[in-house]
């Protein structure tokens, strides 16, 4: 059915594939690359459990359709961590007690994510506004909030900078 | 027992499950896939009460990518159902809501399942219907006419639209209400609340080539969905394979089979394996939200404000089937009585049936609903009588040794420390602290379910141990917990105990995550497979370490006898040498207490295990225009027994309170005339990251006699007192109770206007 080829980045590797128009980039990343971590759930872009990032924006993959990211640079869950490493967002929601079932937890962290490139030291609010369009049935977001003020308190200190300046660990 | 001094239990130790779910490495069932897998979808009925005239399904069957279409006539005639066998997996000749499953289909493809769907014909004749509860208790009109021939637990009182009905009776209310200084009566109403958990109902299912069934599924009741599946499918349940890989939530929505019976079907006509998930469509259509409730109260009391009669009747509107619906209406009975002292009490519970979807029991069944009726109810006595209403109630508690609704002597109650506690934190003194901003207080208890758990710990040659359970991790960190507890008992860390997942062919059998019971029941059930290792590792070491095993203990994980000691991985691959290596079974029932029978009829839930008390405290503004309910300040105090992890603790109060708020303000499954106007998730409001303050936890410690090291049921609790407490808070701010949930702004801007005038 009129398929397309295309390529972009996942996770900073080159990914090829044949894409019917129809198809999400959630679809895509699921089925095809077995990126199971992205999650699935309303598909009308209203939970957010299927938030990744093109280009470094957070987006609901659910209604982002696969070939709108033709030559974009798509990062999900599972490019955050690298060499066993977590990213100091993975290992505050641990830390913090912010996961419990676990479901809307890629989606939380890719908006946590998205948020913190953009603005390194946000208040409360802020944080909450940004992942306000992702829902978590289970923790009432508190330690949620919590996690993601630790991640971006620990990422501004000079050890995590260097490191990142070092290119080691992290995306 | 907090006093002990433990290195493992209580401490607040990440969860085992936890690097898996940050990486997306956590395998759910959504996520499962198998070689050659078929997509399956379930066509649904448009008419809320109709005749099926006539079902075509050749065309879809003969379009290309269709592998099969089922109905009811292509499978085995099965009546199904917990309290009631009433629920049949397809409609028969008749259609009993809008949303009710006529037919499958399994195609090669989502998208060819979808449009094979499309071509099914069924041509309807309507029927007249029944939607509101209280007109069903009466009407001519019958959801099951032929009710009385189907199978229901003997406890069970049914009658027409009544599938179930209960009574707590002592006392006499009449003579009381006679002598009582003021009687109040009120009429509660709330409504149906989705679970809401994020991963939707999926399910996979595999036939192998000698007729067994595998099902990869998101349940909270493994051995219970293996024995529904192997009934609908017709088979011997041992033949039926139950695997939970990990699951999104539940909050009480994946008790009862969802979809995995679809998939089971599917694949076996087809021989191919079967998806079938869920769109959230299909979630607020047709899964088990909290049913919709009406409460009436009447309750006398004397100039002092002592209570000294309730009467009271809820009915529940369980929708087409009975589902949880009797269980759940009678366990209102319970909460309707409150915690609370009242000599006259006379409580009544109707389950009725609707040409509407099926309830279920959404955590703490029947608790809100009732308690935001009994709460609410406390605080307009109060008002009325001129008392505080924090005295109220501490002029009514039950304390230690006191009997409970049903006769049973009550232990471990701690709710004076809970309302105290609770009063103290949010700032009781200052209750109205500016003009349109008020502090509210709603106290309760809650049971820890009982039913079995059975564990396997296997200590490994490396000193480590495996516990396979049937026990399913929903998300609490109950796990974690009863990890934490063995670990403790085995002188081992948290990292050296690892969980195998669940399979109903493998693990030994668990009651389910339910009822706040997991991490009181498997925890029990550590302790008891521990103390069997305890013995078998002392009876190895007694012929190493040439010592008795009365002076034995475990150490560091070592045995260690005076100034003699062996290691657990030593005495592991001795035992592996000589005995086929180390392993227990533990099992653990919750105790039943004694109560008075001749209080009760008809009571599937008599009297309550290990009971928990709690109080919650907010502090809130509204909004004299808009209605709006800003809540600055939420306070909890939980009796938890024993904290075993404070932080998962708090996880489940935060949690519960978010949910709470949803049900008080803002969450409603809306029908009108039996179909559902907001089946999306943006007009269905569950709240966001903006919309929940923090919550304060104090978490009570008063150690039951039951519960691993004193610990009570925790998880459902904090979701019962939410709606109660934001009323009585709006009621301070305003003057004036809303007796019907959701709150929302509009109804509250309305009152407000109509009061302005």
């Amino acid at each position: 059915m009129n398929k397309q080829p295309m390529s972009l980045l996942i996770n900073g590797e080159t990914c090829a594939a044949e894409v019917e128009p129809g198809r999400s980039l959630l679809d895509l990343l699921r089925e095809d690359f077995g990126l199971t971590g992205t999650k699935v759930n309303c598909l009308e872009a209203e939970c957010g459990v299927c938030t990744v990032l093109v280009d470094g924006m957070a987006v609901n993959s659910c209604s982002t359709l696969a070939l709108q990211c033709r030559g974009k640079s798509v990062t999900t869950i599972e490019g955050l961590s690298r060499d066993g490493h977590l990213h100091p967002l993975q290992a505050a929601f641990i830390e913090h007690g912010a996961v419990q079932c676990g479901y809307c937890i890629p989606g939380m962290i890719m908006n946590a994510k998205a948020l913190l490139d953009e603005e390194p030291d946000p208040d409360e609010a802020t944080i909450r506004a940004a992942l306000a369009g992702t829902l978590c049935r289970c923790t009432g977001y508190q330690k949620i909030v919590d996690a993601v003020a630790a991640a971006a308190r620990q990422m501004r200190a000079p050890a995590h900078q260097a490191k990142m300046a070092a290119g080691a660990g992290g995306a | 027992m907090s006093a002990r001094n433990f290195r493992v239990a209580g401490q607040r130790l990440p969860r085992m499950d936890g690097i898996g779910k940050v990486t997306g490495k956590h395998v759910y069932a959504a996520d499962f896939t198998l070689a050659g897998m078929l997509f399956g979808k379930i066509l649904r009925s448009t008419r809320a009460h109709a005749l099926i005239r006539r079902l075509d399904t050749s065309r879809a069957a003969a379009m290309p990518g269709v592998r099969a279409v089922i109905t009811a006539a292509d499978i085995p005639a099965v009546r199904f159902g917990q309290a009631v066998r009433d629920t049949t997996v397809f409609a028969l000749d008749r259609v009993l809501f809008m949303g009710h499953p006529i037919a499958a289909v399994a195609a090669v493809s989502l998208e060819i399942a979808v449009q094979a769907l499309a071509a099914i014909d069924v041509d309807y004749e309507d029927l007249p219907a029944v939607f509101d509860m209280e007109a069903a208790l009466k009407s001519a009109v019958l959801v099951h006419p032929e009710w009385a021939t189907y199978k229901a637990l003997p406890i069970i009182a049914r009658s027409g639209n009544i599938s179930g009905r209960a009574r707590i009776k002592a006392g006499d209310v009449e003579a009381a209400f006679a002598g009582a200084h003021r009687v109040y009566e009120h009429r509660f109403t709330t409504a149906l609340q989705h679970p809401g958990y994020t991963e939707p109902r999926a399910a996979v299912a595999d036939w192998d080539a000698n007729g067994n069934v595998t099902v990869w599924t998101g349940t909270q009741l493994p051995f219970d969905t293996q024995n529904t599946l192997a009934e609908i499918l017709d088979l011997p349940s041992s033949r039926v394979r139950v695997i939970v890989p990990g699951i999104g939530g539940g909050f009480g929505g994946k008790l009862r089979i969802g979809v995995e019976h679809f998939a089971a079907l599917l694949a076996r006509k087809t021989a191919r394996p079967v998806r079938v998930i869920t769109t959230s469509e299909e979630e607020l259509t047709h899964s088990y939200p909290r049913q919709a409730t009406v409460v009436t109260l009447k309750t006398g009391v004397d100039r002092d404000g002592h209570l000294l009669a309730r009467q009271g009747r809820i009915v529940l509107d369980c929708g087409a089937y009975a589902g949880s619906g009797p269980a759940t209406a009678a366990i209102a009975l319970q909460v309707l009585a409150g915690p609370y002292k009242t000599a006259a009490l006379a409580l009544e519970s109707f389950a009725v049936y609707t040409n509407k979807g099926t309830s279920g029991s959404f955590r703490g069944p029947a608790g809100p609903m009732a308690n935001f009726a009994v709460e609410s109810q406390m605080d307009m006595i109060a008002a009325d009588l001129g008392l505080d209403p924090l005295e109220i109630r501490l002029r009514n508690i039950v304390h230690e040794g006191d009997r409970g609704p049903s006769g049973e002597v009550l232990r471990a109650v701690s709710i004076e420390e809970c309302l105290r506690r609770a009063a103290a934190a949010i700032g009781w003194d200052d209750r109205k602290p500016a003009p349109g901003r008020g502090k509210g207080i709603a106290c309760g208890w809650w049971m820890t379910t009982g039913g079995s758990s059975g564990v396997y710990v296997k200590i490994n040659p490396d000193g480590s141990a495996t516990l396979v359970s049937g026990a399913v991790e929903i998300g609490t960190g109950a796990i974690t917990g009863a990890s934490q507890i063995l670990a403790e008992e085995l002188s081992l860390d948290l990292a050296d105990i690892s969980v195998t997942g669940v399979d109903t062919q493998a693990a030994p059998y668990d009651y389910g995550a339910q009822g706040s019971r997991t991490a009181f029941s498997v925890g029990n059930a550590c302790l008891a497979a521990a103390a069997d290792l305890r013995r078998q590792m002392f009876a190895i070491a007694a012929a190493q370490l040439d010592a008795p095993v009365e002076a034995m203990v475990l150490r560091d994980k070592h045995v260690v006898a005076g100034d003699k000691s062996i290691s657990i991985a030593e005495v592991a691959r001795i035992s592996r040498l000589s005995g086929g290596g180390l392993i227990a079974h533990g099992t653990a029932i919750s105790p039943s207490p004694a109560y008075d029978p001749g209080r009760l009829e008809n009571h599937p839930l008599p009297a309550w295990n290990t009971p928990s008390f709690h109080a919650h405290a907010v502090d809130l503004s509204v909004d004299p225009d808009t209605g709006t309910v800003d809540i600055h300040r939420y306070v909890v105090a939980q009796d938890v027994g024993f904290a075993i992890n404070p932080t998962y603790i708090e996880g489940q109060i935060e949690g519960g309170v978010a949910q709470g708020i949803g049900q008080a303000l803002s969450e409603e499954i809306v029908y009108q005339d039996g179909k559902v106007m907001n089946a999306n998730l943006t007009d269905y409001k569950m709240p966001t990251a903006l919309d929940v303050p923090d919550i304060e936890s104090i978490l009570v410690e008063c150690a039951s006699v039951a519960g691993p090291y004193g610990a009570k049921g925790v998880g459902e609790p904090p979701c019962i007192e939410p709606p109660a407490a934001i009323a009585n808070a709006i009621a301070a701010a305003t003057g004036f109770w809303l007796p019907s949930l959701p709150m929302t702004a509009e109804k509250i801007a309305r009152e407000l206007r109509a009061r302005r005038k």
